[in-house]
């Protein structure tokens, strides 16, 4: 009894060490942004947010640039998780479905490019932009995101797909439906929490997106947050509170997103992962 | 049939999320606007600067106020990654339309065709061009450049810690030594990878400084006696632990403003930031104490884009940067920098800031931070010296094979 | 797998079949037609490129005049390999690699076990610890960078506290600390992941069988290995695969904290990729760099599948 409840104890400090370890970091970020200049070149630091200072966040918004960035890479992030989401569920579906010439090909392509790094690819990518007149614009950013995001939101619904018994589909099918009008009907309500899952990987894919974004964007105002914050680090003398503060309000709604989403995210993530 | 219509089905889905895709993103793009108004960007470093920053873009209103054809609109590109995120757009034929660059980048673009040639744009004969700084931006009789902002190196130091400024290198080191305790520093000077161009800026100093040089304009003179002595003050400085360790220019500025660091060699761009982080900071300005009266200069001409689509428009921007109340206005903007034409400090300017004439002073002495006879190659030169030196800073290696190996990777380079 | 082209056609057969009867050209492209929207998207934005980049390996282009390449054939596979640098560029991405997959599993194994007991507020937990991994890597980046400030730093100012202050405090600015200071912030950001899935793996270990081992008289040690870890495996291999390719192509969080310094220490071959082609300008050694990344990479997936297969096989417990 008395071994138990010891375990009980350290278990329950274990648990509050690794929310520390997992939260510090954000919060450290919010105390930052909300410190007075003299707080943060102090001796001793400030470990609680000076609400006084809240300020911060409407200056950085109202002032800066931020609420540009902001709504530049709600636009890349929306617009990628409609590209990506809308070509992923069919390519998921042939994958699962149906058995044709190349299937394994276009699975081994699909898990190929998975680990092709941005870093790699941004060189040609940049003279291909060129040629088509979609630098400086969202809509390559949104191009370019999904087809990165694409192989792994596919083959998540594949999983997800594989999962579905197919008698649903065979009695669809006997009843005159064609392959297109079952994947509408009766797969896709069936996988709604996958496809949930994959929009919001990605979301957050295009949301964080920094190596296209700083390579093919040149006009200030086309820019997305991630550029815009990782320009922050090394300017001249943006105050460190103004940069927690967007960085943190472009934390926020990432984090919160996912939290909404979470057990979605989980469930069509370990089901493609681990199928796919 | 029907699996005619389920393909329909797909074909259509696929266009309308391509439709909304490019109805999602159409809003945000980029596009010429169709009223005979030519869009223009400059990219400078300059924007993001504190105090400047503010100031240099309602210099840009103005003249986009007095305008009706043409409009520039201000492009920050960060310190940092400057060169490298505007060089690979033009590279591309793409990029700002005006670029202010610094010298290194500006040699690399010119030498490889992305700089437009400005005889045909201006008539440089017309203005009252400074000739030391402006001998700089002609390459074999060819015009790529006119000096945006010129600025001395002298050193920054806080008055309030340091009452008389020191003027010799052995009170320099004293001054800093002393002055390191608790959390202030007697020094500070970038000394990271990450700031690889301004290393390349701070070590500049020591080496001219104590009569050493990159080149001899034949060859390269990287690991010469003179060159070893001033990096080892430099070294011996950091070794020292005077300054902040590991702090970049924009942390080590800040607390500068704050009074935290005692000591900085800077150049006269620096009088109007440090004002905008801290008005009340009493600080004043004295030239570098080292053996020799040497020192560093940026040089930061502006340029055309050669794939710019508006070179013409580009050089009515230029020209109206060029009138003479426009050049007082941005130098007082610039705050210590000269222009590109000569112009003279207003008596109520020089009260406020009498140590200008500290910087002014030093044009005869100062040098733009490139390598001479290997100018177009600076860059890659600056990038091998950096990295053996902060090697050397780091303890990996002795100054002087750092030094050596430099050299010769360097050589390697330019051969 | 083939299920459509067996079950489909028959039972359609006697009332509609010249009406309904898909013609076999219809049935044939069916699938092709569902995937040839998102496979021409990848062969644009993906294999173009990528064949491109194989080209420029093979020569001398310089970032500012990209059009003008030079055949230079094996030139720039030569030097890169003859390069002691590019030696330690390898050896530092081996580094980082496995101590991503194995630091990141580990810790991950460690909290889904702590949060797939039953406790009150364990919702709350559970989703809080996912917080680092919803994080996106710039702002990660960001706050490391400022935490291990030498100067203001929370995290310098804790270690002085305690006595275990790095000299100098530089912990990004030393080629002793750097590396793993990128290494905690990298796991600090994935172990909520692999927490996360080794957690919903956890939930198909049969509790009885738990408890039968645990009346058995087995140690927890060895029941977990009899029991938890023979259902959990199969996850890890995956996650192994995943933490794998991840961090071989990361390249943000890097970048931003130190951009590969100082002197190398933080180089990975990202990162001497990105920096080869647009610090030092050379996309055709960049290109070579990349090659040998993709060749590491394809390595690494084909030997997971081999060893996925033995293991299903039997031959590897």
């Amino acid at each position: 009894m008395r071994r138990f409840r010891f375990g009980v104890t350290a278990r329950i400090i274990a648990v509050l060490v690794v929310l520390g370890v997992a939260v510090f970091p954000l919060y450290w970020m919010f105390v930052t942004a909300l410190s007075s200049n003299s707080d943060l070149f102090a001796d001793q630091p400030r470990l609680t947010p000076d609400l006084g200072q809240f300020g911060v966040f409407v200056d950085a918004l109202a002032e800066g640039k931020a609420a540009g960035w902001l709504l530049n890479s709600l636009i890349i992030a929306v617009g990628t998780m409609v590209v990506s989401v809308g070509l992923g569920i069919p390519l998921g579906y042939a994958l699962s479905r149906f058995s044709f010439w190349g299937k394994a090909v276009v699975t081994v392509v699909l898990l190929f490019t998975q680990m092709l790094p941005e870093a790699l690819m941004v060189v040609p990518l940049f003279a291909l932009f060129r040629r088509f007149e979609l630098l400086d614009s969202l809509t390559g950013l949104v191009l370019v995101n999904s087809a990165f995001v694409l192989p792994i939101v596919a083959l998540i619904l594949k999983g997800a797909i594989d999962g579905i018994p197919k008698e649903l589909e065979e009695a669809a099918r006997a009843d005159g439906a064609r392959p297109f009008t079952t994947l509408t009907r009766i797969n896709v309500p069936l996988i709604a929490p996958s496809i949930a899952a994959t929009a919001v990987i990605a979301f957050f894919h295009a949301w964080n997106e920094y190596v296209f974004a700083v390579t093919f964007i040149f006009n200030p105002d086309l820019q997305p947050a991630s550029v815009g914050i990782a320009n922050f680090i090394g300017e001249l003398g943006t105050p460190i509170q103004t940069v927690m503060a967007v960085a943190f309000l472009f934390t926020l709604p990432a984090v919160a997103f996912y939290l909404l989403v979470q057990k979605y995210v989980v469930s069509g993530m370990t089901a493609g992962a681990v199928k796919g | 049939m029907g699996n005619q219509r389920s393909h329909f089905g797909i074909a259509r889905a696929t266009c309308a999320l391509g439709l909304v895709a490019a109805l999602l993103t159409g809003c945000g793009s980029d596009g010429d606007s169709g009223d005979g108004v030519t869009k223009l960007t400059f990219a400078a470093s300059t924007f993001g600067d504190p105090g400047r920053g503010p100031l240099l873009t309602k210099w840009l209103d103005e003249f986009n106020q007095s305008q009706t054809k043409v409009q520039v609109s201000a492009a920050a590109v960060p310190y940092p990654t400057f060169g490298q995120t505007v060089l690979t757009q033009m590279g591309s034929g793409k990029g700002p339309d005006l670029v202010r660059f610094d010298m290194p980048e500006f040699e690399a673009a010119s030498d490889a065709g992305l700089v437009a040639p400005l005889d045909k744009v201006i008539d440089a004969s017309k203005y009252d061009l400074l000739k030391q700084p402006d001998q700089f931006m002609v390459h074999d009789g060819v015009r790529h450049g006119v000096i945006f902002e010129a600025s001395n190196y002298a050193m920054f130091y806080n008055a309030d810690l340091i009452p008389t400024p020191p003027t010799t290198y052995e009170q320099f080191t004293a001054t800093a030594k002393s002055l390191t305790k608790g959390d202030v520093f007697g020094l500070a000077f970038r000394q990271t990878e990450a700031e690889e161009a301004g290393v390349w800026q701070d070590i500049f100093n020591y080496v001219y400084g104590f009569g050493g040089a990159w080149s001899d304009g034949k060859n390269l003179t990287i690991n010469s006696p003179e060159n070893l002595k001033g990096l080892q003050a430099f070294k011996d400085l950091y070794d020292a632990n005077v300054i902040p360790r590991g702090a970049d220019a924009a942390t080590f500025r800040r607390m500068f403003a704050e009074g935290k660091v005692g000591m900085e060699l800077n150049n006269g761009g620096y009088v109007t930031a440090t004002r905008g982080q801290n008005a009340k900071l009493n600080f004043s300005v004295a030239p570098i104490p080292f053996p020799v009266r040497k020192q560093g200069a940026i040089l930061a001409p502006i340029v055309i884009n050669e794939a710019s689509e508006g070179k013409e428009e580009a050089g009515t921007f230029i020209k109206w940067a060029l009138e003479p109340q426009n050049q007082v206005k941005l130098q007082e903007i610039l705050g210590a920098s000269s222009v590109a034409t000569t112009t003279q400090r207003s008596a109520e300017t020089l009260k406020q800031t009498p140590f200008l004439t500290v910087f002014d002073g030093l044009t005869e002495t100062s040098l733009p931070q490139i390598v001479l006879g290997f100018e177009a190659k600076t860059p890659d030169i600056r990038k091998v010296v950096v990295q053996n030196v902060v090697a050397a800073l780091q303890g990996k290696a002795d100054l002087k094979s750092a030094l050596d190996r430099a050299q010769q990777q360097a050589t390697e380079l330019v051969r | 797998m083939t299920v459509v082209e067996q079950t489909g056609a028959p039972k359609t057969t006697p009332p509609g079949r010249a009406r309904r009867r898909p013609s076999p050209l219809g049935s044939k492209w069916t699938p092709y037609l569902f995937l040839a929207p998102a496979a021409l998207f990848i062969l644009v934005f993906q294999a173009v490129p990528l064949l491109q980049e194989v080209y420029l390996s093979f020569t001398r282009t310089r970032l500012l005049n990209p059009t003008r390449s030079e055949w230079v054939g094996l030139d720039n596979f030569n030097r890169i390999f003859g390069d002691p640098e590019f030696h330690r560029t390898l050896l530092i991405t081996v580094i980082y690699v496995i101590t991503c997959v194995v630091v990141a599993i580990g810790a991950g194994l460690v909290v889904a076990l702590l949060l797939n007991k039953k406790f009150r507020g364990r919702g709350v937990a559970r989703a809080l610890v996912t917080v680092p991994w919803a994080a996106p890597g710039i702002a990660v980046a960001l706050i490391a960078t400022w935490m291990l400030n030498a100067q203001y730093g929370i995290v310098n100012r804790f270690l002085d506290a305690v006595g275990l202050g790095v000299p100098g405090g530089a912990i990004l600015d030393s080629p002793r600390y750097a590396l793993p200071a990128v290494l905690a912030t990298t796991i600090w950001q994935l172990f909520p992941f692999t927490s996360v899935v080794l957690l919903s793996a956890l939930q198909s270990v049969p509790q009885d069988l738990n408890e039968a081992a645990t009346v058995d008289g087995a140690g927890r040690w060895a029941t977990f290995r009899a029991v938890t870890w023979q259902v959990i495996k199969p996850t890890v291999g995956l996650l192994a695969l995943l933490m794998t390719i991840w961090s071989l192509r990361r390249f943000e969080l890097i970048w931003l904290m130190t951009k590969g310094g100082p002197v190398g220490s933080t180089e990975t071959l990202v990162i001497d990729l990105y920096s080869q082609a647009f610090d030092s300008k050379e996309l055709g050694s960049a290109a070579a760099i990349g090659m040998v990344g993709v060749v590491i990479s394809l390595i690494v997936i084909i030997g997971s599948r081999l060893v996925a297969r033995a293991v299903e096989k039997g031959d590897v417990r």
